[in-house]
């Protein structure tokens, strides 16, 4: 059994969720697969937020969805992140930044 | 997404199976990795259900999210082609002016004239009456076949018993109400001032039950002589004489200088029996009988009634026929007045005027038809001049409901545009009758352009909208459209044939409907200026008339004459003054006092035992001052006064029916124990109206027996105007306190008697011609895009050969053959609706032959002068060109 991966804070999926189709276009599973790998198994999200999280972000307008065909040549329902979406996750990002250093100028004072 | 391109949208199952599809692609992905891992196919299963969490809520949620956003994003896309629609349209409209502002024009007025006819309606028809349960209230009239009369006044003892009598209904009322006469002087703190009054008999206020504004109404027991100084007064008087002040009840007024208690204010939609507004109710019993006779020969009072609850106005009116049989059965004075109507009080309010008013909602809504049918043919030629557009849409994927939507929401913008002009008309019409006093209107104080009026207008518009568009648009998105982009792009033969034919019917209907206007139109315009073509019997050119009634303190057999003549004698001695005299009721303002001709001692037949005639009480100089032709004798003088011998002067059609062929100068007639000679004749005065025959009148000086009610008439040199702060002048100088009722031409007088009629003859004239227009404009649109069409075909047919006369006939014969089809049909339909005129009309029948034949040649004419310049320009086109287009 690897580390046992850390539980995620709120809100954080949707950003993980946004900086991942960032890249490129992926199904629920390529970027639930994306998050383990890029933090080597230290982040997980669990599949019923994931999928519930993508689900609202479409609804909102941040992220468009098509069927297409997984790398496996399964029909999967493929995500894209919409401008609204960009614009979001860099809002999102400001924010995350401010609270961690935030929270971190009062863990580990200079 | 933004059009054109649109997904279809997702149903509820469609959702549903594409969210299962996904978990289950993801839940499959996971098994295949843990059986990469070493899990058995069994167990690699479970463990991916096991780690993905809550399948189930998710699923849920998962669908939920998708079904808010299918539902968000078609929401959008409608608003968003509906947004473009509209941009769109209104780019079309821009492009096309003469289109846009003919079709806005033409609503704009169809729609206005709807608007303001419909108020109309609404107020006077249609709205409420003040009272309680009105459909148990009736008036009643008694009638009397030897004199010809069906709706007769009752005389005071006569109304008593029918309140004793009557069973069946649960209060009957009365009261004595003239338009202009019944008034009461008010002197409070300033000026005299003439009030309009109403004097109320015992159950007026109980049958009509109105709610009061403030206070209360006339009690059961205020009108017993000692308690009747009470007064209710109208919405009006309490605003302008009174400052609207709350605290006017229970005050006192004088009236005719005596003091009154104010009870109650009436709001303002009451003013029965007045048609809009009046000032005062007051007891009838206030008047003695030396001012208002109380014998049962007196008939002054109206009757109304509040029927019991079931009792049908039929049944009532055979008790009340029974009654007033039993009356004149048992009383010399009854004789003849031997039966009762009924009629629903809305009736006997509105009745009269629901005739024309329907006229003009008819007339109305066939000029916004007209108008309609115009927009749709015009429509039609434009969606053929846009085929290839169209074409082109449908070839990038519109769909052809798609193509509908469009072309409607093109119609349903002008249509739109179009009811808020209409709505801005209509309101500006509306006021515009109003200040004019609502043509005399029952309940035209209750016309205004409100919430419900401009919901019926919105709705006329969108109407309007889908009558036009409706057609046009279906058509325009035929099937046909995709093989119109294939077809050779101009001058094909049949391009747009089917679409021409519709709008030829469409042309046809627009003539039919023209030809009824105009008929209509005709009709009351001829009828109008038949009746200001009648003869009235005087002269109402420059003559200036004042209304009085001689103060109380001065009317007695002494005074009154003196002040009677002091007036006229200032009046005549003012510069620019012919003549003047005075009368008891102006003519088309009453008819004097009735009186039995027997009685009167004049010579009548067997069967004419009942016959009356009018009495009238005239000053010296009356006939030379209006105008009116002594035919033979000798006018009064001022020697024929109290004391002197009594006179009187006939009129010519008295002089005629009881001494035809004879001169009825020098006869004299024994009435009881006095002679009275007739002195003179005089020609008849239309006492009526112009549209009325005159009656058998009879003339005696106001000097021998005087009458409170001066109607002074003067005839002026000029501008009768001018004189008018002269005249009023005068008046005061005989005596300061004098209240003048009115202060007018005699012009104006007959102008605002005939006022309704002048209205109905302008405004269906305006709508006659607008069909007359909107018809030749028809015919003139569908000629010239025809020949435009057929350019290529008319230069072949020249270049063959053909003569210049050929090409001619072919226009103007198909522009003729248009306009016959719908003379033929507008002739019929103009006979049967015009029917419904009849009543409005006078000295000619809806059916008159010449009026036909001179609205279809009238049609026919426009239709061809609609027809000539298209058929010119077609002669113009030369044959080398149109066919080098090809």
């Amino acid at each position: 059994m690897p580390r046992q991966a850390l539980g995620l804070l709120q809100g954080t999926v949707d950003v993980l969720i946004l900086k991942t189709l960032s890249w490129k276009p992926l199904h629920g599973y390529g970027i639930s697969e994306f998050i383990r790998q890029q933090t080597s198994g230290d982040l997980s999200v669990e599949d019923a937020a994931l999928y519930q999280a993508l689900h609202r972000l479409e609804r909102k307008g941040l992220v468009d969805s098509e069927w297409g065909v997984s790398d496996s040549n399964r029909r999967a329902r493929i995500y894209s992140i919409t401008p609204d979406g960009r614009k979001q996750l860099r809002s999102e990002v400001v924010e995350l930044r401010r609270y961690m250093s935030a929270l971190f100028r009062v863990l580990e004072p200079a | 997404m933004s059009p054109p391109f649109r997904f279809p949208f997702r149903s509820r199952s469609r959702i549903a199976s594409e969210v299962d599809e996904e978990l289950a692609s993801h839940l499959a992905m996971t098994a295949a990795r843990l059986r990469d891992e070493g899990w058995s196919a069994p167990d690699a299963d479970a463990e991916a259900r096991r780690r993905f969490g809550d399948l189930e809520y998710t699923r849920a949620y998962c669908r939920s999210e998708d079904f808010r956003r299918e539902k968000e994003k078609s929401r959008m896309i409608v608003f968003e082609e509906l947004r473009h629609d509209v941009l769109y349209a209104l780019r079309g409209l821009r492009a096309s002016p003469a289109f846009t502002l003919i079709a806005l024009a033409t609503l704009a007025f169809g729609i206005g004239a709807n608007t303001a006819i419909f108020s109309v309606v609404r107020g006077v028809l249609l709205a409420p009456l003040p009272f309680s349960t009105p459909d148990r209230i009736v008036r009643v009239w008694e009638s009397n076949k030897t004199l010809g009369i069906t709706q007769g006044t009752f005389s005071e003892p006569d109304f008593l018993d029918l309140r004793a009598e009557s069973r069946l209904a649960e209060s009957i009322g009365g009261y004595f109400f003239a338009d202009g006469l019944t008034g009461v002087d008010l002197t409070h703190g300033g000026p005299p001032e003439r009030l309009s009054a109403a004097l109320v008999a015992p159950g007026f206020f109980e049958t009509l039950r109105p709610q009061p504004l403030l206070g209360r109404t006339i009690a059961a027991d205020e009108h017993t002589p000692g308690r009747n100084h009470v007064a209710v007064i109208g919405y009006g008087l309490w605003k302008g004489r009174f400052a609207g002040d709350t605290r006017i009840v229970g005050q006192t007024i004088t009236l005719n200088g005596d003091p009154f208690t104010v009870v109650g204010v009436m709001p303002q939609e009451f003013a029965y029996p007045a048609a809009q507004t009046l000032d005062v109710w007051i007891p009838l019993s206030y008047f003695g009988p030396d001012a208002i006779g109380r014998d049962r020969a007196a008939h002054f009072l109206s009757v109304i009634a509040r029927l019991q609850p079931g009792v049908t106005p039929a049944r009532f009116e055979t008790e009340l026929s029974g009654i007033t049989k039993r009356l004149s059965d048992s009383y010399a004075e009854n004789s003849g007045w031997n039966n009762a109507n009924v009629a629903s009080i809305r009736d006997s309010i509105v009745g009269e005027v629901r005739g024309p008013l329907l006229v003009l909602v008819a007339a109305v809504a066939l000029v916004l038809l007209i108008t309609c049918v115009n927009i749709a043919s015009l429509l039609l030629a434009r969606a053929t001049a846009r085929q290839r557009e169209l074409a082109v849409r449908a070839a990038l994927g519109a769909g052809r409901g798609r193509i509908i939507r469009q072309l409607l929401t093109e119609s349903m913008t002008v249509a739109l545009c179009g009811g808020v002009l209409g709505a801005v008309l209509g309101y500006v019409a509306v006021r515009a009758l109003v200040a004019s006093g609502g043509v005399q209107l029952p309940r035209g104080g209750n016309l205004h352009v409100d919430g419900a009026v401009l919901a019926c207008t919105f709705l006329v518009a969108l109407v309007s909208g889908l009558l036009f568009g409706a057609m046009p648009a279906i058509r325009a998105a035929g099937p046909a459209l995709e093989h119109k982009l294939r077809t050779s792009t101009r001058g094909s033969v049949g391009a747009g044939a089917p679409a021409q034919r519709l709008r030829g019917v469409l042309v046809i209907c627009q003539v039919a409907l023209a030809v009824v206007l105009v008929a209509g139109a005709s009709l009351a315009t001829k009828s109008f200026a038949r009746l200001l073509s009648v003869d009235p019997g005087f002269r109402p050119e420059h003559v200036l008339v004042a209304k009085i009634s001689i103060p109380d303190a001065f009317a007695d057999t002494l005074r009154g004459p003196v002040y009677y003549e002091s007036v006229l004698d200032a009046i005549r001695a003012i510069p620019g003054v012919e003549a003047a005299g005075s009368i008891r009721d102006l003519p088309t303002r009453g008819v004097g006092e009735m009186r039995r001709a027997a009685q009167l001692g004049l010579p009548v037949g067997e069967g004419d035992a009942d016959a009356s005639v009018q009495l009238q009480h005239v000053s010296t100089d009356f006939f030379k001052a209006i105008g009116a032709k002594l035919v033979g004798g000798r006018d009064f003088q001022l020697t024929d006064r109290t004391g002197a011998p009594l006179v009187l002067i006939v009129n010519a059609a008295l002089a005629k029916r009881y001494w035809p062929g004879e001169s009825a100068v020098g006869k004299v007639l024994h009435s009881g124990k006095t002679d009275i000679q007739i002195i003179g004749v005089v020609g008849d005065i239309h006492q009526r109206g112009p549209g009325e025959p005159a009656e058998p009148t009879l003339y005696i000086s106001a000097l021998q027996n005087m009458r409170a009610g001066m109607s002074i008439v003067v005839r002026t040199k000029g501008d009768p105007l001018q004189l008018a702060s002269a005249v009023r002048n005068a008046i005061w100088s005989v005596n300061r306190d004098q209240p003048i009722a009115e202060l007018t031409t005699m012009e104006s007088v007959l102008g605002t008697s005939v006022a309704r009629q002048k209205l109905l003859a302008w405004l269906l004239g305006i709508f006659g011609l607008l069909g007359l227009l909107l018809g030749a404009l028809g015919i003139y649109g569908l000629l010239s895009f025809a020949v435009t069409q057929r350019k290529q075909e008319i230069g072949v047919r020249s270049a063959l050969g053909a003569p210049a006369s050929s090409v001619m006939r072919m226009i103007l014969g198909h522009g003729m053959a248009l306009a016959c089809g719908g003379v033929i049909i507008g002739t019929i339909a103009a006979a049967l609706l015009t029917r419904q005129l009849q009543t409005q009309l006078y000295g000619i029948t809806s059916g008159d032959p010449g009026t036909y034949v001179e609205v279809i040649v009238v049609l026919l004419a426009t239709a061809l002068i609609a027809s000539w310049s298209p058929a010119r320009r077609a002669l113009a086109i030369d044959p080398v060109t149109a066919m080098r287009q090809e």
